[in-house]
This record gives structure tokens, C-alpha cells and sequence, in this order.
């Protein structure tokens, strides 16, 4: 038999498998993607280079937030080697239960990650791996650690920066940085676990602004972590970008002045630049130490304080508290009557306290006189002609038609909604309409003598004191405003969009006069109700109010805008449970004016009065 | 004197130049993946490639005194050589045992592997045993007597346990299946022990070897394939595996149809047209039984299967190295990565373990691309069809039979080596011949041939 045809099955053999291995490999190395992109999966590394936070200057180029350096003191287990525990321990002034508990708590928490598939916590921690022993070192900590660490090898020091405010102001404003949740690093690639996130004020709301551009380098590393070499000679790298600086159009030195004034009492200061816009300073007292809470050891060890003090530091108050403005209101209801025609700016009503007390004074002849005598009777006559308007033969729907256009003046006025400022966490305040009433009582039920308290700035409606320094803001403009904001730039952009829009109130700008001179007349004549706001060579327009708390002592409100003639700063004073506006919101509202537009106090006498005045009793810490 | 000169005039060039040219790219291979810049000599022998040319020169001495020596000692020390082997493959399990498997001689580099020199011994009297039988002779006691040959060492290699050598002693049965040796005989008393039948031969039992390779390696391919959607580039959906296989069978058995119609003479055509349709039908059929059988399967079933396979969907569990090798080898792209930058198969990098050794492939194709690889695999095909040319012209049967030894068991590494890396074969760690790091493999892979080339140098010599 012959076998030499066999010799073809063996060589077949051999051919086939030639060809099939390299159909096999070209499918593979040329054709498919997958491998090559496991590949990059398997062998290299993003690395991210979080850059420092962009810095924040106020109006006068003051660095007012900044970065300062910290450390972090990182470990790799596989690289330690013989660690003297107790004087690891004694280094950096822990117990050696504490390092041991340490230890057990990064491998059990810090390496952990949430499974997707399995919905099981699964421990990620790997010995060759840095994780960071200790966090947030200041300098001085680790200058007293680091050169001690060449005997315990696996221990390095890591450079990381935070928040630093050299002004310890404007916390309320500012906001603060807190690590970024789940759900945060989920809905934004930006974020990895341990990043930080403005958590509060303009932090949060220029978070894009500030956080810059991570910087991405792309390793190729071993499988036991090791980076070996920059991938394709770091052709895809980028480098990190800090962001480019906000400006403030805060001046921080009536900012911190503010604050200085409102120590010991309870309630907020909001001054505005009438022509642009522009928060000139924003003060909520009490507040706190912005330093306080930087960094997870700050804010775990400061948060709850705070949280839980009963005075309520970490409540911005300008933003959130909604009051009762009280007779400031009246200056809004006078510009209304006068524009709807319902009275003139000579239009005079008797002091009649039967519906409504009042103090004593001379009966009001004209809008001036009205404001300047804050006289109660006067404006339950002009709000009861606004609102009832005789345009409708019922009583009830008449009203309903005339409140429905005072809460449209209103409207445009920027009150009984949110400002929408540069700042997160604005509460809209509460301007009623028809709708609100007919909730309350029922559709066609009431009518102006149901809501009559409104017409004084009390009952129902609520403003908070932004809305009430950008009423001063209107009435310096005769009429218009820009939305109240912070950021007068960014890097080399000015201000967004919104806030280089003028908004233009229903209010025709002739009206504003009698109203702006009765505001003059408030503080400058004698009879006004704010005469201890009165400046030696600064004409200030302003109107007090006080108003009833039903809980304790009034509260003392004051705004203003001055100089008279060319503004430049419009100001809401609000101090809680302090009575009569004239006595306290009014010469804090004049310091601050004083500060802003000299630069120095002429009456020491009157700052010294308020320095040392004790209004509410607060123990915050920090301050 | 003159038995040198006739040996530089009888030394098969080609084939000795192939092998001086594998061995140096495979050296160059080790040096690229095992690099180290501590240590850039080549020679230096702390590192595995400094290692590896000590094992490279002493086997090209080993080569030198084989070919001094002549060449009859083979066939006459045949017996002698595979008792020591044996011997020593008795002795190693005696050893203490290394990752699990008592497989070494000696301490750590030193050691040497009985196993890779027993495949040398077993060729050797394999062919002496056939050479000494005659045609005549082929039933089933010399069947059994051949098959006893390989089964010894076999069953000593399997106590190690080494898996991967023992698969690679099966390419023994291609060479029986050469000479005629097939289980034909067995069949055949089997068949004919049914009253009224009497066949002289049966071609299944005569090509018994061959189709159970074929049904082996399809059944293989197909259920490797069996949870994969393969994408082809020239069409616009995705097929299953069976699909895949089963197509490619059909485009191969068209392909050799249409080669018969060409070149094969008028008789010859019709029968093997009748085969390749046979041949086509069976295979596809076996394809899609298994396939089908496969998912019918319970699911514990399955998961031995495709544990066994490696085919776990685990990347970094079972499926690690496969699934790391694979990744290598694909990014390697048409042009590869370039001279010793390997970035996932290096040693340093070690994603891919065993990439010195079993898995040297990987960087390889990681380095040099889908070119890289037509030119390895030129080399081989090249060296392994030149082998079969040269044993086919031998006038000894003794050198013919080794020859086809030498030429299947490099045949064997080469398919389930590469196999391996590309997801062709499960992952039994067997060497890559001439690439791979290790002493007793380069040492064995290099006597083989020196044995190889000598015979053939004095094949005009001798007639056995």
C-alpha cells in the first residue's frame, strides 16, 4: 500500500492552520477595534490634575478668596516596612489605637466603591496603592512630620490646596466647599469621590466658573499600578487650567465694616450700586468665620456647631429671610398711586387714626410730607383708592381688578419673586395677588378693608431685605435697576448677560421726585424719622419703618440712597428686634454710606453707640 | 576533513538558515519584552535574556558535537536514550513540585524538564521501531507496540501533571498515521467480525487520525465561538459562531474544490471532489450539532465546558490571561507598536503573565503587527513544509519518520502556542519553539533539528 498521498492531508494541515490563524489575526489586529481599546483599558491610566480654585478679588482688587496650601499625608501599605507604630503614632500625636483604627478604616472604607452589577459594596483596596493616612495637614503640621518620615517608608507627603478667606468675611455670601456626593460624581464626569463642589452662596453658583480644567495625563502603567511612561510621548495630555478670577463688585471694606456694626445684633445689611447693579456689600448677622469651613476636618468638627446654634449663623439672611417691610413699603405705594392718577404728588389726607393708629404729627398735604411723616391713614387712603378703583360695579370684583394691578407694579418693582442674583439659595418673598386672597377667603369674599394692612408694608406681604435695598436702588435711579449681583467679571468677561439688561419698573421717572424729596426730608428736616442718619457733607434720601413682631420687640428697618443728587450707594438696614427704625437701622445705614463714600467716620460717637450696643445675646463661635 | 565538507555541501541551507534566523528573532523578542534599563547588556546574565543566549550557545554546541557525531548512534542508542529519558521521568516526580507540578530536575534556572528531551527520545525509537517494520507487517500488534511507545512517556508526563506536553506527544499520531499505522486494523476486526461483511480497509479507519483532528479542532472552534457575535467587516449584521465556522468551512471547501478542478488529474478529481463535499457535510453538520447540543446543555454542564475552554466572562478572574494576551495581540494594529514598546505584554509592565515564556507571542504581535506576523508565520510555515520536503526525500525510513516527528511536533507548539493567544485554543501552557524563554525547551527544540539536519546530511550516505 502507499502511503505518499498521505504526505498532502499533513501539509493541508499545516497550511490550513497558516491561513486560518492569519484570516484569524488580521480580523483581529486590523479589522476589530475591541482589543485595542481593551488594551488601552488594561494598560493605561488617566491620570486627573485638579488645578487650584479660581481666586475671587472684590471691587478693589483685595484678593478676598484664595488657596492656601495643604497637605496630605499618603501611605502605601506594600511599601511599608518594619513600621514602629508607637512612634509613627507619637509623630503625629495620635494614640497607637488611633493608627490602628486608621489603618482598618481606609482599607474598609476608603477603598471601597459601590458595585453597579452586584449592588454589593465592594472593597477596592489594593496594598500598592496610595491612599492619603492623614488629610488636610496645615503647614505647620506637616513641617513638624515631614522630616521625620524617612524612617517610616510608605508614608509620603502630597501637596493639595483649599479655600482660605484672609478677610474672614462674607461667609453667608461666599458659601462654602464640601466633597461631592454620589450622585453629584454621577451626573457631572467632571467630579471624581474626594473632589470638592461649592456647596452654598457664589461658590455653588459659579462652580463652572471656579473650578477651571482638569488637567489629564495619560500613563501607561504596569498591572501592579506603576507608571512606567507617558503614553504616546504625552500627546494627549492636557494641562491643568486654573479658572480665570472673579471680580466682585463687592467692596470688602464696608463688607467687613458692615459686619463689624452688626456684632452683636441680629439682622442683615444689602448695599447696592444703583447705576450698575452691583452688591456693594451683603451682611447677615451672625454669621461665622468662612475659614471655619474649609476642608472635611473643619467642616466635620464646625458644621454641626453651627447648625445647630440657635441664632442661626449659617442662615443667609438677606437672601432668606423674608420680613414685613414695614413703612418702607409706603415709598412703593406713593409712586403707584401717583402713577395710576389715583392721587398727585399734592394730594393731602386728613390723620385719621380711626382706622389705623399713628403717631403724632401735622396732617400730611402732599406725597412728601406723607413719607416724610410715614403717616399711616394717608397711605390706608391711597391703597384703598388703588385698590378699589371703582373700574368694576361689585365691591369684590372690584378689588380683585385693582389688587391684580398693584401686585403687577409690584411685579415690576422685582418684589414678590426671587431677584435671581449671582447667588444660590434666594427666597422669592410674598407680594399677594387675587389668587392668594381667594385661597384664603374664597373667590369674591374680600375686598380692600380684608387687606388693608398691606398698604403699610404689613400683613401678608414679605420681602427680604436684597428686595429691599434694590427698592432704594429704583427710587435712586428714578425708576430702573439692573438684577442685583456679585460678579462684576470674569477673567477678561464682564458681568453675564442678565445683568447688563436694564429692568425698567411701570412707574414713570417724574413721580419719583416727590417721593425722593419726602425721603430727603426724612433725615434732614427736623420732624423726619431718621434725623440720627443725618450726614455733615452727604445728602442720604431714606425712609425708616418698623415693623410689628408679634413675637417680641419690632424690628427696625431703614433704607436709604446717597448722595442725593448723583448716587451711589442705595442700602437696606434690617435689625431684628431692635424697635423703632430710626434708632438703630438708621445710623448703621449711615455709617456704612459714610464708609463707602469717604472712607472714614466723622461722628465716632454714633459708631461707638453701635459698636457696643448688644441687641441680641449671641455666642457664635468664630466671631 | 572530508566529513566536514560534506557536510557544509549536504547541510539543508534553507532550512538551517530559517532556524539560525528564528532563533535570533527570538532572541531579539525575549530582549525587547524582558528589557530592563538597569541592566541593557544583552549578555548579562542576571536577566532572563542574558540566560537565554547561555542556553542558546550551549545549544549550538550541543548542535556542533551533534554534528560531529555520526549519525547512526541515533538509530542504534535509540532504545538506551528513551529508557533515561524515562528514567529521569520516573526520577522527577520524585522532585519537589514547582507552581503545582513536579515537572523539574535540579533548583530553579539550572533545573532542566525531562519532558521536553523525552519528545526527542520517543521520535527516535518511534522511528526505529517503524523504520524496522514492514508494510506487511501493519496490524493491530504493531499499531499497539507504536502506540505503546508514545502512551509510557504520556502517562509519566500526565503524573507531573503537564497537560500542555501531553497533548504535544499526540502529534505522534500524525506520523504513525504517515506510515500507515492507523487504528485501520482494529476497526476493520471489529467490522468484520459481523457475519458477511469483510472489507479490506475502512476509509474512516484509514484517515481515523486526521478526521478526529479535524472533528476536535472544529468542535473546538465552534463552541470557543458559541456565545460570540462575530462581526465581519464585509457584512452588515453580526453572525453567531456556528454561523462563522460553518461559513468558513464552505468558502474552504469551494476554494479547494475549485484547486482540484485545476490542478489534479481527471481520476483523482471526482473522488476528491466526492471527499471535500463528504468532508464539508460532516464537519458542518458536527459544527451545528455541537453548537446545539452545547446550548441544550444544563447550565452546569456548560460551566464545566467553559471553564475547561477558559471561556469565562471574567476578565479578571479565570479568563485573565487569555483575555490580557488577547488584548496584546490586537493592539498591535497592522504596523505594530514598534521595537520594545510593548506597553501591555512587556515584562515590566506584566499584564500579560508568562509573556516571556508561553505568552511571547503577544508581544511580539504587539511590537510588529499584523506584518510582524506574516513574517513569523512565513518562517514557520516555511521551516515546517521544508521539514516535510526533506523527510519526504529521505531514502531511510528511520530518517523520514523522524523528520515528520520533529516537523508535528513543531507544528503541534506552533498551532496551540498561537492558538492560545488569539483565542483559538484553551490555555495549556506550552512553549513557543525558538521564542520562548527556558533552557530544557530551547535546548530540545535546537537537538531536534542539529538531529534533523545531520540525518539529512547523510541521507545519500546510508541506505536504512
Amino acid at each position: 500500500m502507499n502511503f505518499d498521498i498521505r504526505r498532502y492531508v499533513i501539509l493541508a494541515f499545516i497550511i490550513l492552520v497558516g491561513f486560518l490563524y492569519t484570516f484569524r489575526l488580521f480580523y483581529m489586529q486590523v479589522v476589530d477595534d475591541t482589543w485595542t481599546l481593551r488594551a488601552h483599558e488594561v494598560a493605561e491610566k488617566r491620570i486627573e490634575i485638579t488645578p487650584p480654585r479660581g481666586v475671587v478679588f472684590d471691587r478693589n482688587g483685595m484678593k478676598i478668596v484664595s488657596n492656601r496650601t495643604y497637605f496630605n499625608l499618603m501611605m502605601v501599605e506594600d511599601e511599608i516596612k518594619h513600621l514602629d507604630t508607637a512612634a509613627f503614632a507619637k509623630l503625629i500625636g495620635w494614640t497607637v489605637k488611633d493608627v490602628r483604627n486608621r489603618f482598618k478604616e481606609i482599607v474598609k472604607g476608603e477603598g471601597t466603591y459601590y458595585n453597579k452589577i452586584t449592588g454589593k459594596r465592594t472593597s477596592n483596596y489594593q496594598k500598592i496603592r496610595k491612599y492619603p493616612f492623614l488629610k488636610e495637614l496645615t503647614l505647620e503640621e506637616i513641617s513638624s512630620i515631614a522630616p521625620h518620615l524617612e524612617n517610616f517608608p510608605g508614608f509620603y507627603e502630597k501637596v493639595t490646596s483649599m479655600r482660605n478667606y484672609p478677610f474672614k468675611s462674607g461667609a453667608n455670601i461666599m458659601g462654602y466647599l464640601s466633597e461631592v456626593n454620589r450622585e453629584e460624581v454621577e451626573s457631572d464626569r467632571f467630579y471624581r469621590p474626594g473632589d470638592n463642589i461649592g456647596r452654598s452662596g457664589i461658590e455653588k453658583f459659579y462652580e463652572r466658573e471656579l473650578r477651571g480644567r482638569k488637567g489629564i495625563k495619560y500613563i501607561v502603567t504596569s498591572a501592579l499600578n506603576n507608571a512606567i511612561e507617558p503614553f504616546a510621548d504625552g500627546k494627549y495630555d492636557t494641562t491643568a487650567r486654573q479658572a480665570d478670577p472673579l471680580k466682585l463688585g463687592m467692596d470688602m471694606i464696608i463688607q467687613s465694616y458692615g459686619e463689624k456694626l452688626m456684632k452683636n445684633k441680629k439682622g442683615c445689611i444689602v448695599a447696592i450700586e444703583p447705576s450698575t447693579g452691583e452688591i456693594l456689600a451683603m451682611v447677615s448677622a451672625p454669621s461665622y468665620d468662612p475659614n471655619m469651613l474649609v476642608g472635611k476636618r473643619n467642616i466635620s468638627e464646625n458644621y454641626p456647631k453651627l447648625a445647630l446654634d440657635k441664632n442661626m449663623p449659617l442662615f443667609p439672611r438677606p437672601l432668606q429671610a423674608e420680613y414685613p417691610p414695614g413703612s418702607i413699603f409706603k415709598l412703593v405705594q406713593s409712586l403707584i398711586g401717583m402713577q395710576e392718577g389715583v392721587i398727585t404728588e399734592d394730594s393731602g389726607f386728613p390723620c385719621d387714626k380711626s382706622m389705623v393708629g399713628c403717631h403724632n404729627h401735622p396732617s400730611a398735604r402732599n406725597v412728601a410730607e406723607a413719607v416724610q411723616y410715614s403717616c399711616n391713614p394717608y397711605y390706608y387712603a391711597v391703597v384703598r383708592r388703588i385698590i378699589q378703583q371703582g373700574k368694576k360695579k361689585r365691591l369684590f370684583a372690584d378689588a380683585e381688578y385693582g389688587l391684580n394691578k398693584w401686585h403687577r407694579y409690584m411685579t415690576s418693582f422685582g418684589l414678590g419673586k426671587t431677584l435671581d442674583a449671582d447667588v444660590s439659595g434666594q427666597r422669592p418673598g410674598l407680594i399677594p395677588d387675587a389668587k392668594y386672597y381667594d385661597k384664603w377667603y374664597g373667590h369674591h369674599q374680600w375686598a380692600f378693608s380684608t387687606i388693608r394692612s398691606i398698604s403699610i408694608g404689613q400683613g401678608e406681604v414679605k420681602l427680604t431685605p436684597l428686595h429691599m435695598a434694590n427698592i432704594a436702588a429704583i427710587i435712586a435711579n428714578k425708576g430702573w435697576y439692573y438684577v442685583p449681583h456679585f460678579v462684576k467679571s470674569i477673567g477678561r468677561k464682564g458681568p453675564l448677560v442678565e445683568y447688563r439688561t436694564k429692568k425698567r419698573t411701570m412707574v414713570n421717572a417724574k413721580h419719583f421726585w416727590p417721593v425722593i424729596e419726602g425721603m430727603r426730608r426724612v433725615v434732614n428736616e427736623n420732624g423726619g424719622t431718621a434725623r440720627m442718619a443725618r450726614l455733615e457733607n452727604i445728602m442720604i434720601c431714606g425712609k425708616t419703618g418698623t415693623v410689628q413682631n408679634p413675637h417680641g420687640e419690632d424690628h427696625s428697618v431703614f433704607i436709604a440712597f446717597a448722595p442725593m443728587n448723583k448716587p451711589k450707594i442705595a442700602i437696606a438696614v434690617f435689625v431684628e428686634n431692635a424697635g423703632f427704625g430710626g434708632t438703630w437701622a438708621a445710623p448703621i445705614a449711615s455709617l456704612m454710606i459714610e464708609k463707602y463714600i469717604k472712607r472714614k467716620i466723622t461722628d465716632k460717637e454714633k459708631e461707638k453707640r453701635i459698636l457696643e450696643a448688644k441687641l441680641a445675646y449671641i455666642s457664635t463661635p468664630g466671631q | 576533513m572530508r566529513k566536514e565538507e560534506s557536510l557544509v555541501e549536504h547541510l539543508d541551507w534553507p532550512l538551517f538558515i530559517t532556524f539560525m534566523v528564528m532563533l535570533v528573532t527570538g532572541m531579539a523578542t525575549l530582549y525587547s519584552v524582558a528589557y530592563d534599563d538597569l541592566h541593557p547588556a544583552i549578555y548579562d546574565v542576571s536577566m532572563m535574556y542574558g540566560k537565554q543566549l547561555i542556553w542558546i550557545v550551549v545549544s549550538l554546541f550541543l548542535g556542533l558535537i551533534v554534528f560531529l557525531i555520526d549519525s547512526d548512534i541515533y538509530r542504534r542508542f535509540a532504545f538506551p536514550i528513551y529508557g533515561f529519558t524515562l528514567l529521569l521521568l520516573v526520577i522527577v516526580l520524585f522532585m519537589p513540585a514547582v507552581h503545582g507540578a513536579r515537572a523539574w530536575i535540579g533548583i530553579g534556572s539550572m533545573g532542566i524538564q525531562p519532558a521536553e528531551f523525552a519528545k526527542i527520545s520517543t521520535a527516535l525509537l518511534l522511528a526505529k521501531y517503524i523504520s524496522g517494520i514492514s508494510v506487511k507487517q501493519q496490524n493491530i500488534s504493531s499499531v499497539m507496540t507504536a502506540s505503546a511507545i508514545l502512551l509510557v512517556p504520556m502517562a509519566l508526563i500526565l503524573l507531573q501533571p503537564d497537560a500542555g506536553t501531553f497533548v504535544v506527544f499526540t502529534s505522534f499520531l500524525f506520523v504513525m498515521y504517515r506510515e500507515g499505522l492507523t487504528f485501520d486494523p482494529i476497526i476493520l476486526s471489529f467490522v468484520n467480525s459481523i457475519p458477511g461483511v469483510r472489507f479490506k480497509e475502512t476509509w474512516v479507519g484509514s484517515h481515523f487520525i486526521p478526521i478526529l483532528f479535524v472533528m476536535i479542532f472544529i468542535s473546538v472552534i465552534t463552541l470557543l465561538l458559541n456565545s460570540v457575535q462575530l462581526d465581519f467587516f464585509f457584512l452588515p449584521f453580526p453572525v453567531s459562531g456556528s454561523i462563522g465556522v460553518i461559513s468558513t468551512l464552505l468558502i474552504f471547501s469551494l476554494l479547494s474544490i475549485l484547486f482540484l478542478q485545476r490542478f489534479s488529474a481527471k481520476r483523482e478529481r471526482t473522488r476528491g471532489t466526492v471527499i471535500i463535499v463528504l468532508g464539508f457535510i460532516l464537519t458542518s453538520s458536527l459544527s451545528f450539532i455541537v453548537d446545539n447540543g452545547f446550548n441544550s446543555l444544563a447550565t452546569h454542564q456548560k460551566d464545566r465546558i467553559e471553564l475547561f475552554l477558559g471561556l469565562r466572562e471574567d476578565p479578571n478572574g479565570k479568563d485573565y490571561n487569555r483575555n490580557r494576551a488577547m488584548a496584546a495581540v490586537g493592539s498591535g494594529g497592522l504596523l505594530g507598536k514598534g521595537y520594545n514598546k510593548a506597553s501591555v505584554s512587556s515584562v515590566e509592565s506584566n499584564h500579560v503573565p508568562e509573556s516571556e515564556t508561553d505568552f511571547i507571542f503577544c508581544p511580539f504581535a504587539e511590537e510588529w503587527g499584523f506584518v510582524g506576523i506574516i513574517f513569523l508565520f512565513g518562517l514557520y510555515l516555511f521551516m515546517l513544509i521544508r521539514i516535510i520536503l526533506i523527510a519526504e526525500r529521505q531514502r531511510s525510513i528511520f530518517n523520514r519518520v523522524y523528520a515528520y516527528c520533529v516537523g508535528m511536533i513543531l507544528f503541534y507548539h506552533f498551532a496551540i502556542n498561537i492558538g492560545m493567544n488569539i483565542g483559538f485554543a484553551p490555555v495549556i501552557g506550552i512553549p513557543l519553539p525558538f521564542f520562548s524563554y527556558g533552557g530544557s525547551s530551547m535546548m530540545s527544540f535546537c537537538m531536534m533539528m542539529f538531529i534533523l539536519l545531520k540525518l539529512d546530511s547523510q541521507r545519500k550516505d546510508v541506505l536504512r
